[in-house]
């Protein structure tokens, strides 16, 4: 289990300081797919920096298993990382990239030989052990960096962004494996991403982060269903923000007022807003499209046929935009035109009232 | 292929002439030189026919043999302790955060270079005979010492050229697989240093080989090296011996900068 409290760094001083991560806490439990998600420049790297040890927080605290291990350098901690460029030791052969960490740890010869034939072939590189890691291509020299990170069976794994160089396909694949490895070795991941997809596929949890804070933990479909921020939502999948006012409050329920008149009950987070003019996010295929009137009413503005779905573009009677995205049926017809006058309706507690 | 647009310098007028001219007065001294040692005659502005006598006369004087031999251990020496050193700085500029007064650090690392060698030449001569009067010692360290001193920039240079070039997030992986400082260093920075420290050590080699001013301020009696000798000799009989002398050390300087040009290119 992994502590972070209260964490921030801030880089240089005077007028060039900045500060790239701002009190961040989290909490990373015991063989868990963790995933710290955000846009370039967020601080993911810095995080994961602070926690292998490569960069002293300016405040806060860190522990690993109970204990404090701010003050050990990185060779001391029991955390192994794949690093964004791999950092493959370049006059070393795949397998004694491998067999480093266990080296280091001076184990017996025996031992590290046979824990080095045992990751190749987690990683499927026994074929090439003895290549130089300049003769190997992008995604092998992945596998090696993770057999490498592995082979010390630390107790948790930092990965940064470490698909983020391989292709479509390799990628797909890779991200199975990496599930795989996860499962079969028991060791907590800590993957840094800035793909929403990647994230919402592998992880058990999410940690959303922007311009150095958190903004919110939980599971793939919990930030995905209940994003407590516009920037969590508008981030993570397509979103419609609508606007409306919170009429009443009962711990997680809101009913909230639509600029129709109407009142939904939506979901609200604990510490979220408690009254006044809100904004309420509605996922495109958590809406309904219906002739005449709904919750909300508008003219039909675009249809767009996508294969699998189609979206329909809604111009609403106050102007905004809203996207409804409905599954497509086989030999079904399309039984909607642009210009049409149409309803928007979502089932109550499928709204949710942002925090912003 | 197109035309070449932009400003080259080589297509202004005169500026081939120019270079030959260059050239030639760099060169035709020492092509001079050179084919001079190969003189039979004692002229060294005379030609007489070829022969290798000259050769074989420096091979055969005790003195040369005896200057060289001491060269080669100034150098060798003053090389090994300047690399050791260079290393050490070049580590310490270049593998630690920022901190007050690097630049200074840098500065004074290179003060060889733009201190007049004559103003370090004295300096050391007062320095060293105040020792000698201290301690009585009047053996090879002086200028052992007084070489590694001023080749320690050369040295330096291409170390931490390489030195800058090298991943640093290979390093940070050697730490995180449990590698204390010093066994990151020895297996992983230091592999990846060699050509840099090889290209530093030859340089140093040849600087020390060459260097006259400190050596002849710094030696005691009978501590000739080639070039000290060789300013010697000049004041008396001028001999194409000199010559001969002069190409073997131009073709060991010659050698050692092309194979440090060749290391410090390689990339692997
Ligand atoms: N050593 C440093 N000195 C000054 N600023 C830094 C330093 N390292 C990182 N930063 C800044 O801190 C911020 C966060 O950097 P970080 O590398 O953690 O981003 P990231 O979320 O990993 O981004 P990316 O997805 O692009 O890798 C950036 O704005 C970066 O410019
Ligand atoms: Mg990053």
């Amino acid at each position: 289990m992994i502590e972070v409290t209260n964490v921030t760094k801030t880089f240089g001083s005077g007028a060039d300081a900045f500060t790239a991560l701002k009190e961040v806490s989290v909490t990373i439990r015991q063989n868990e797919f963790f995933t710290l998600l955000g846009p370039s420049g967020c601080g993911k790297t810095t995080l994961l920096r602070t926690i292998a040890g490569f960069i002293d927080p300016t405040s806060g605290s860190l522990s690993l298993e109970g204990r404090d291990i701010l003050g050990d350098p990185p060779y001391l901690r029991p955390v192994n990382t794949v690093f964004q460029n791999y950092a493959l030791f370049p006059h070393m052969t795949v397998a004694q990239n491998v067999g480093f960490g266990l080296e280091m740890l001076d184990k017996p010869r025996s031992e590290v030989q046979a824990t080095v034939r045992e990751m190749l072939e987690l990683v499927k590189m026994t074929q090439l052990a003895d290549r130089q890691t300049s003769e190997i291509s992008g995604g092998q020299q992945q596998r090696v960096a993770l057999a490498r990170a592995l082979a010390p069976k630390p107790k948790v794994l930092l990965l940064d962004e470490p698909l983020s160089a391989l292709d479509f396909k390799l990628r797909k694949e890779m991200q199975i494996e990496l599930k795989r490895l996860q499962s079969e070795t028991g060791i907590t991941f800590v993957f840094v991403t800035h793909d929403q997809e990647e994230a919402l596929t592998m992880s058990d949890r999410i940690a959303v982060m922007n311009e150095g804070r958190i903004l919110q933990i939980g599971g793939p479909r919990d930030i995905y269903d209940h994003p407590a921020e516009r920037f969590v939502a508008d981030f993570i999948g397509d979103t419609n923000f609508v606007e409306g006012t919170i009429r009443a409050i009962d711990g997680e329920a809101a009913e909230v007022e639509l600029p129709s008149g109407k009142t939904v009950a939506s979901r609200r987070q604990e510490g979220g807003p408690q009254a006044g003019a809100v904004t309420i996010a509605v996922r495109p295929e958590h809406a309904t499209l219906q002739a005449g009137e709904g919750l909300l009413s508008g003219t039909l503005s675009n249809i767009v046929y996508f294969g699998t779905d189609t979206h329909y573009h809604i111009t609403l009677d106050d102007g905004h935009a809203f996207v409804i995205r409905r599954q497509n049926q086989p030999d079904a017809r399309e039984s909607y035109a642009v210009g049409d006058a149409v309803g928007v309706s979502f089932a109550p507690g499928v709204a949710q009232v942002l925090r912003d | 292929m197109a035309k070449s647009r932009g400003f080259d310098i080589r297509h202004q007028r005169g500026f081939t002439p120019i270079a030959l001219l260059c050239f030639v007065l760099l060169y035709m001294p020492i092509i001079i030189l050179v084919v001079y040692s190969f003189n039979a005659g004692q002229s060294i502005a005379i030609w007489e026919g070829f022969s290798l006598r000259w050769y074989q006369a420096a091979w055969e004087n005790e003195q040369v043999q005896d200057a060289t031999i001491r060269s080669l251990v100034v150098a060798g020496a003053a090389s090994f302790i300047a690399t050791s050193a260079a290393v050490l700085a070049a580590l310490a500029t270049t593998r630690t955060p920022p901190y007050r007064g690097s630049t200074f650090v840098f500065a004074m690392i290179n003060q060889p270079l733009m201190v007049p060698e004559i103003v370090t030449a004295v300096a050391l001569l007062i320095f060293f005979a105040m020792i000698k009067v201290a301690t009585g010692y009047t053996g090879l360290w002086y200028l052992i010492l007084a070489h590694s001193a001023f080749c320690i920039p050369f040295a330096y240079m291409p170390i931490r050229a390489r030195l800058q070039g090298m991943d640093l997030s290979l390093e940070q992986a050697g730490a995180d697989l449990y590698g204390t400082p010093w066994r990151v260093f020895r297996k992983i920075t230091l592999p990846q240093l060699w050509p840099g420290v090889l290209a530093g050590a030859m340089l140093a080699f040849v600087i020390s080989l060459d260097d006259v001013v400190i050596t002849e301020f710094v030696k005691s009696a009978g501590q000739d090296t080639l070039p000290t000798y060789m300013l010697g000799q000049l004041r008396r009989v001028i001999t194409p011996e000199v010559n001969a002398i002069s190409t073997v050390l131009l073709a060991i300087s010659v050698i050692l900068v092309m194979a440090f040009f060749v290391l410090s290119r390689s990339k692997k």
